[in-house]
Formats: structure tokens, C-alpha cells, sequence
């Protein structure tokens, strides 16, 4: 365990992909920041329904965890609990550590 | 790249088989795709429905990964409608959904894995059936072509399934030009010569005779001692099946001329082909007994064209009105005389009958 809490195991194959990925994640919360300041909890629902599919496939468990939260939350323009999962979202982002094996 | 990638590439094996993924996502689609290339398959993406459609069109991929929740066309959707195209219903489609469960990795692999398999095994099994299928034909033609020229061989395979009749049981009453060639003084020369050696004779004979019948198209019914019988506009209508009998014996006569002088100095007897034509109705069938059948045409113009054959001496063409009325702008005048008349059986008026003499090389 690292001090951040956050260590993702990832094969070592999808390496080459993880780059991109990550880079996406980050976008994704800017998206997920702008849909949520105009209320628009359809894109909030679809933005929460790709991260669920993408996050686990590629290892990242937590990123479908948040993203089934909010795709939920956002069924029922639940805000509160959209904004606290987008900051624990962006905390994660900031201090994930991977390890490829 | 990946050790399976690379292996995959280095034994060739990545353009085997070609999967178009379908994918609003792009971190989807590329994790797929990346799964297929560690398989050693070829994996192209597509980010919507309608490319994926396009994609499908122009790179006739072996299978499509579909995610079924995207924006414009779903999942479903583009299935619908690649199932009711035509050219593109054939195109295995798994459909992939997020709903529930992230992808599970090695399920899908496993699941692609079975479908190549599946596609490999059908396309294994359509080349048999087509190297058989192509095997088949080439035995049908090589048995055909000792009855019917090459050509003729060709079209009745290339027509296929209407002349399912053609060689049927079923009898048929047709305008046929028969031709009788024969061969004069070939009983003295075996009754002075080996067996082994007749044989060979015979062969070298009939070769040339055969070589004659079908360039000119012509099908053999009979080879019995030393004549042969062919027919013309027989089994396919041959609007010019006069003329061709006669350009048939012509050849037979002339192209025998040379063996027959080589023929001569060894054995001393000379030798020369005959031959009797005749045209008018008969029966087209296959003859015989369930263990022996015979593809033949029974009738007058075949007894006619015998009955011509007998009395044609070496180097001559006896035929019967109908057909020199049809040849003879092919026989200069002073090469042909009136031979009488006979009566075929059935018929009361008698026919008359013309002999053309064949001009050989000496």
C-alpha cells in the first residue's frame, strides 16, 4: 500500500494504452464539472455509464465504482452526490498510483 | 508491442482474422481492439454507428464487436441494419454491453476466440467443397471427352441444371446427320500381321478419326472393328451440322492419306477411309440394360449412312441428297457424281445419292 491509498495493477500489456487513458479521465472531469454546473444530468448519466464500462476494464475499479454513483445519482438529478464523487474522482486522478505486472 | 503481437506478426498470422470494433469510447474500443491484436487477430475501430456501417462496407471484416449504448445509432440499430443488407447480413456481430458489468476480459477474448474458430472451420470447409466441387468437374469432363469433343464437354457442364434431360433415360426424336467412316482394306493387312501390332494400328486410326470428329464438334456414338459412328446436332443443335460432316470426313479422309501410304510400302495393301453420311429424324437415348448402357441414335439416317459406308470405296464420301443439297458449295462439281437411288426402310420415295471424291496429298 502507498500513501496515497490509490494503487491500481494494470498487465503490463495494456501499458502502451494507459497514457491515453488517463488523459481521457482528466477531460472526462472537466465534463463532467461543466454537465454538473448546467445540471445536465443526461450527459452526467452517460458520462457515468462509459466511465463504469471503461474503469474496470483497464483495472481501474474505482473509476467504474464513481461512475456507477453518479450515473445513478444522476437518474435522479441527485447534485450533492454528484459533486462529492466528482471531487473524490479528481483526488483519485491526482494521486492513483499504477503498477504494472 | 506485446510478445503475442509480435509472434503473431512475425508468423503472419495478424491478417488472418479482421474484427471492426464498435465504440462511442474510445479507451473501449482501443482495450478491445488491443485484446484482438494480443490474439494475433487485426482489429480496426469505429467511434459511431454510422462509421461503423461504412467500415463494415468497405473493409468486409470476419466479425464486429458492437457496443449496444451509443449516442445516434444504438447497438441495436446498426445490427438491424446490417442484418437487413444484403451485402453485409452474413457479417458475425457480438454484441457488447456495459449495462451491468464491465467487460470482462478473458470472457470476450474467449468468446471471439470460439467465433474465429467457427469462421475458420466454415471457410476450411467451403474450400473442400469447392476444390471437390472443382475436382468433380474436371472427372465429369475428362469422361465426357471420350465421348463428345472438349468443347462440347464444357458447354453441357457450364449448363448446368437445364439439361438435367440431356442424358436422361428419356427418349428423343431429333434431326441428326450421321456419319459412318470406315476403313478399306484393313482385312487383308490383319489377317498378315500381329495382334500387338493391329491393335497399335487401330489405335493410330482412330485417333486420327476421333482428332477429325470432334474439331468439327461432333459427338461419338459407336466404334465397332474398324468403323466409328459420330452424329452432328446431337446433343446441342448445330445449325451447320451438314456442312460440319462433311468437313468432318474430309479431314478423316485426307489427314489418314499419309498412314495409309506408310501403310502401304510395309504390308503392301492399300488402305483408305470410306465414308457414308446421312441426315433426317431418330431416336436419341440411352440404350442398354441397368449394367451396359449405351448413349446412342437409332434410325433411318443411321442405317442409311451404314448402308453408304459399305459401298463408299477408299477416298470417298457417299451421301445422301439432303446433305450434299446442304455441302455442296463445298465440293467442286467435278469432284462429285449421282450414285442412284435407294429406298429407306419405311419410306416409299427412293433418295438419291451423291459421292464426293476426297483430294489426298500424295
Amino acid at each position: 500500500m502507498t500513501q496515497s491509498g490509490y494503487t491500481v495493477t494494470v498487465a503490463k500489456d495494456l501499458a502502451d494504452l494507459i497514457p491515453s487513458f488517463m488523459s481521457n479521465r482528466r477531460k472526462e472531469l472537466e465534463t463532467l464539472r461543466t454537465a454538473l454546473a448546467a445540471s445536465d444530468f443526461e450527459e452526467l448519466r452517460r458520462l457515468g455509464h462509459r466511465m463504469k464500462g471503461a474503469g474496470s476494464s483497464y483495472g481501474f475499479d474505482l473509476v467504474s465504482t464513481i461512475g456507477k454513483t453518479i450515473e445513478d445519482a444522476a437518474k435522479a438529478s441527485d447534485a450533492a452526490t454528484i459533486g462529492s464523487n466528482l471531487d473524490t474522482y479528481e483526488d483519485y486522478l491526482a494521486k492513483v498510483e499504477i503498477v504494472y505486472e | 508491442m506485446s510478445e503475442a503481437v509480435a509472434r503473431s506478426r512475425v508468423m503472419g498470422l495478424s491478417s488472418g482474422f479482421r474484427v471492426l470494433v464498435v465504440d462511442d469510447d474510445p479507451d473501449m474500443s482501443e482495450f478491445l481492439a488491443h485484446m484482438l491484436r494480443a490474439e494475433g487477430m487485426d482489429a480496426t475501430t469505429a467511434t459511431d454507428g454510422e462509421e461503423g456501417i461504412a467500415k463494415v462496407h468497405a473493409e468486409a471484416p470476419d466479425l464486429v464487436l458492437l457496443d449496444v449504448m451509443m449516442p445516434g445509432l444504438s447497438g441495436f440499430e446498426v445490427c438491424a441494419r446490417l442484418k437487413s443488407d444484403e451485402a453485409t447480413a452474413m457479417v458475425p456481430i457480438v454484441l457488447v454491453t456495459a449495462l451491468d458489468e464491465p467487460v470482462r476480459r478473458e470472457e470476450l477474448v474467449a468468446r471471439v476466440k470460439t467465433l474465429r474458430r467457427l469462421h475458420e472451420t466454415r471457410r476450411e470447409l467451403e474450400r473442400r467443397r469447392l476444390a471437390t466441387e472443382v475436382e468433380n468437374r474436371e472427372a465429369i469432363r475428362r469422361a465426357f471427352s471420350r465421348y463428345i469433343s472438349p468443347r462440347l464437354a464444357e458447354r453441357i457442364l457450364e449448363d448446368d441444371g437445364a439439361d438435367g434431360e440431356l442424358f436422361s433415360r428419356r427418349a428423343q426424336r431429333v434431326e441428326v446427320v450421321a456419319l459412318f467412316a470406315d476403313l478399306r482394306g484393313f482385312t487383308s493387312i490383319t489377317e498378315r500381321t500381329e495382334v500387338v501390332e493391329v491393335v497399335a494400328m487401330l489405335n493410330e486410326y482412330f485417333s486420327i478419326l476421333t482428332d477429325a470428329a470432334y474439331h468439327h464438334d461432333a459427338t461419338i456414338f459407336n466404334m465397332a472393328g474398324d468403323s466409328l459412328l459420330v452424329g452432328f446436332n446431337v446433343p446441342f443443335p448445330q445449325e451447320d451440322a451438314a456442312k460440319r460432316s462433311y468437313l468432318t470426313a474430309e479431314e478423316m479422309v485426307s489427314r489418314f492419306a499419309p498412314v495409309a501410304t506408310r501403310w502401304e510400302q510395309r504390308y503392301g495393301v492399300a488402305t483408305g477411309v470410306g465414308v457414308g453420311i446421312c441426315m433426317g429424324e431418330a431416336i436419341l437415348a440411352n440404350v442398354g440394360s441397368p449394367h451396359y448402357t449405351s448413349y446412342t441414335i437409332i434410325g433411318n439416317p443411321v442405317n442409311t449412312a451404314a448402308r453408304l459406308m459399305q459401298t463408299a470405296p477408299a477416298n470417298q464420301v457417299l451421301m445422301c441428297r439432303s446433305v450434299y443439297d446442304k455441302i455442296s458449295d463445298l465440293v467442286p462439281s467435278n469432284r462429285v457424281e449421282p450414285r442412284g437411288e435407294v429406298t429407306l426402310r419405311g419410306k416409299e420415295e427412293p433418295i438419291a445419292i451423291y459421292a464426293a471424291r476426297v483430294v489426298v496429298p500424295d
